[in-house]
């Protein structure tokens, strides 16, 4: 029996952390994408969520009550991120980062995994992935099941809407607990990961496909056409057929870059793109040009 | 004019609240949430007539296409523009046109409602604190998970329950008056123009700014083809593909990769 005193942790036997498993990180990660929004709030946004996933892990690694506490107000700090890329990978992170912590703590080693060191590695990836998940998750993969349903729902099929559910909601928990895993796995590497040639070209790949999918969509469903036509000495002249004989399409396709080129000058304004859209498009339909 | 039943009012409110929640399958309700589409069919189910509701959803989807919210601020809320445009459509038997102008404003207040919740939560979260401090695990489930969506639901249902009870018959008709008018040319052209936000915001949020000949060579595929009626599968498929050849090319350009080991994307993973 140990009697030594080290960091003010007794070190016996039964404060040993016990082992986390593949299982264990399985579980947390589920837990976070159950709790993922609930709790949004202005102060912490989605910390609570953070903490409420970790909980089971943190109960098996800390056996003494301040140390818990310490390892439950960690996982208590700001956190904003994307559910699957940035939620995945920095759960994945935070239990091998807190499993080596524990440790620590127990052998009464040097503490090298501080607290400042698990937070920054948190706060450096949550905004990065944030960024590459949510344009390639809901941007991006969203809108392509969505594309490929919406002519099923114009014709009136319930699998108009079935079908894009499904299939990106059971995505998301597939990619979400691949990029745990991996986070799990490689530890405090877990930017060598994102910064891999596998990786890299899959965004690669994504990033296209979505701009490929948003010209297809744009060809079929941006409706934007001219109503204006008079004659000319006696021959009638109708702007948009002269229009389709030179480029057809030539409309839709200035809209859409028209507001790209709006946001490139103005930076992403969405609600204000759309104001001013509303507004144009409303005064040349009441003037008759459209 | 048909109204809707008190029941109708009420689950279609409930949908609502358990979607805003964001406490249906936790993750699955970014979908939910970001696209009218299942609002829509929960919509169809409770007044009997699926077909019509997904009509008038699809208008609605294609204004809100390729919307979602980059750092977690949406322009508006899809899926409560939809539990009540789709109603009012049904009602006053409109052209699907005329449901966009239902939903764009009733959108932009759901967001506004979104926003306090997130208000409510600041308070709970004093809450979390305390169960923290005691390392009350039960503490901590009830002020994470059961308090906010209790708040969310208490937010909601009223509120939709209101507005589909005694507001649609009231906007159907409004827009009935309407019909034949030029408001609803406006509202037309208006609608049709709209779903090029959503794709601008993508295209730019993706943001590789010399990528955008993949964009301009789909549109003008989309264009030639029309009269093909090449399916979305299709040209999904075709668009990997491209994307892929491009790739390729380009890896194979590079020559070695700069030290990272070219991990396989799905080696030793187990779904």
């Amino acid at each position: 029996m140990m009697t030594e005193i080290k960091n003010n942790v007794a070190f016996d036997s039964r404060k040993q952390p016990e082992e986390i498993t593949k299982r264990d990180v399985t579980k947390t990660y589920l837990r976070w994408h159950f709790a993922n929004e609930i709790p949004h709030s202005f102060e912490r946004y989605l910390a609570p969520s953070l903490l409420w996933a970790m909980r089971p892990i943190l109960r098996k690694l800390y056996k003494d009550d301040d140390a818990l506490r310490a390892a439950y107000e960690r996982q208590l700090l700001f956190f904003n991120t994307q559910l699957t890329w940035g939620g995945g990978i920095i759960t994945g992170l935070m239990a091998s980062m807190e499993q080596e912590r524990a440790r620590e703590e127990y052998n009464g080693e040097e503490i090298k995994m501080t607290d400042d060191l698990m937070y920054n590695t948190k706060a450096g990836l949550m905004g990065a992935l944030a960024g590459i998940g949510d344009s390639i998750d809901s941007g991006t993969i969203q809108y392509i099941f969505i594309a490929i349903a919406i002519p099923w729902a114009q014709n009136g099929s319930s699998l108009g809407a079935l079908f894009p559910f499904i299939f990106f909601a059971t995505y998301q928990v597939l990619i979400g607990l691949f990029f745990a895993r991996q986070g799990f796995t490689t530890g405090r590497n877990a930017t060598t990961l994102m910064q891999s040639a596998g990786i890299q070209n899959v965004i690669e790949l994504l990033s296209i496909l979505g701009l490929f999918m948003m010209g297809i969509l744009a060809g079929n469903y941006v409706k934007v056409s001219s109503s204006l036509e008079f004659s000319i000495s006696g021959r009638p002249f109708n702007v948009q057929e002269t229009l389709d004989s030179i480029l057809p399409g030539v409309l839709p396709l200035t809209v859409v870059l028209g507001i790209y080129w709006y946001y490139t000058k103005k930076g992403l304004k969405v609600t204000q793109a759309l104001l001013w859209l509303t507004l144009i498009l409303a005064v040349l339909a009441a003037i008759g040009i459209l | 004019m048909e109204t809707l039943s008190l029941w109708q009012s009420l689950i279609i409110a409930l949908w609502v609240a358990a979607v805003m929640s964001r406490s249906l399958l936790g993750g699955a309700t970014l979908t939910l949430r970001f696209s009218p589409l299942m609002t829509g069919l929960i919509v169809g189910i409770v007044m009997g007539d699926v077909p019509g509701a997904m009509v008038i959803t699809a208008a609605i989807q294609l204004i809100y296409m390729g919307v979602f919210s980059p750092g977690g601020t949406m322009p508006s809320e899809p899926s409560i523009a939809a539990a009540i445009a789709v109603p009012v459509a049904l009602l006053g038997d409109l052209e699907p046109g005329a449901a966009i102008a239902v939903a764009v404003p009733v959108g932009l207040l759901g967001s506004y409602l979104y926003q306090f919740r997130f208000f409510i939560n600041t308070f709970i979260g004093k809450w979390t604190d305390k169960a923290v401090e005691k390392l009350d695990d039960g503490g901590i489930f009830r002020t994470v998970i059961l308090y906010p969506t209790l708040a969310s639901f208490l937010l909601f249902v009223p509120l939709v329950f209101i507005a589909l009870y005694w507001g649609a018959p009231v906007i159907a008709d409004v827009i009935e008056m309407l019909e034949g008018t030029v408001a609803l040319h406006i509202l037309d052209v208006v609608g049709g123009g709209l779903a090029a936000i959503g794709i601008a915001t993508t295209i730019y949020v993706i943001g590789r700014r010399e990528y955008i000949i993949f964009f301009l060579l789909a549109f003008f595929m989309s264009v030639i083809f029309a009269d093909l009626n090449i399916t979305m599968v299709t040209y999904a498929i075709l668009g990997t593909l491209i994307a892929a050849m491009f790739v390729l090319v380009k890896s194979n350009n590079k020559g070695v990769t700069t030290g990272s080991t070219n991990a396989d994307f799905d080696d030793d993973d187990d779904f």
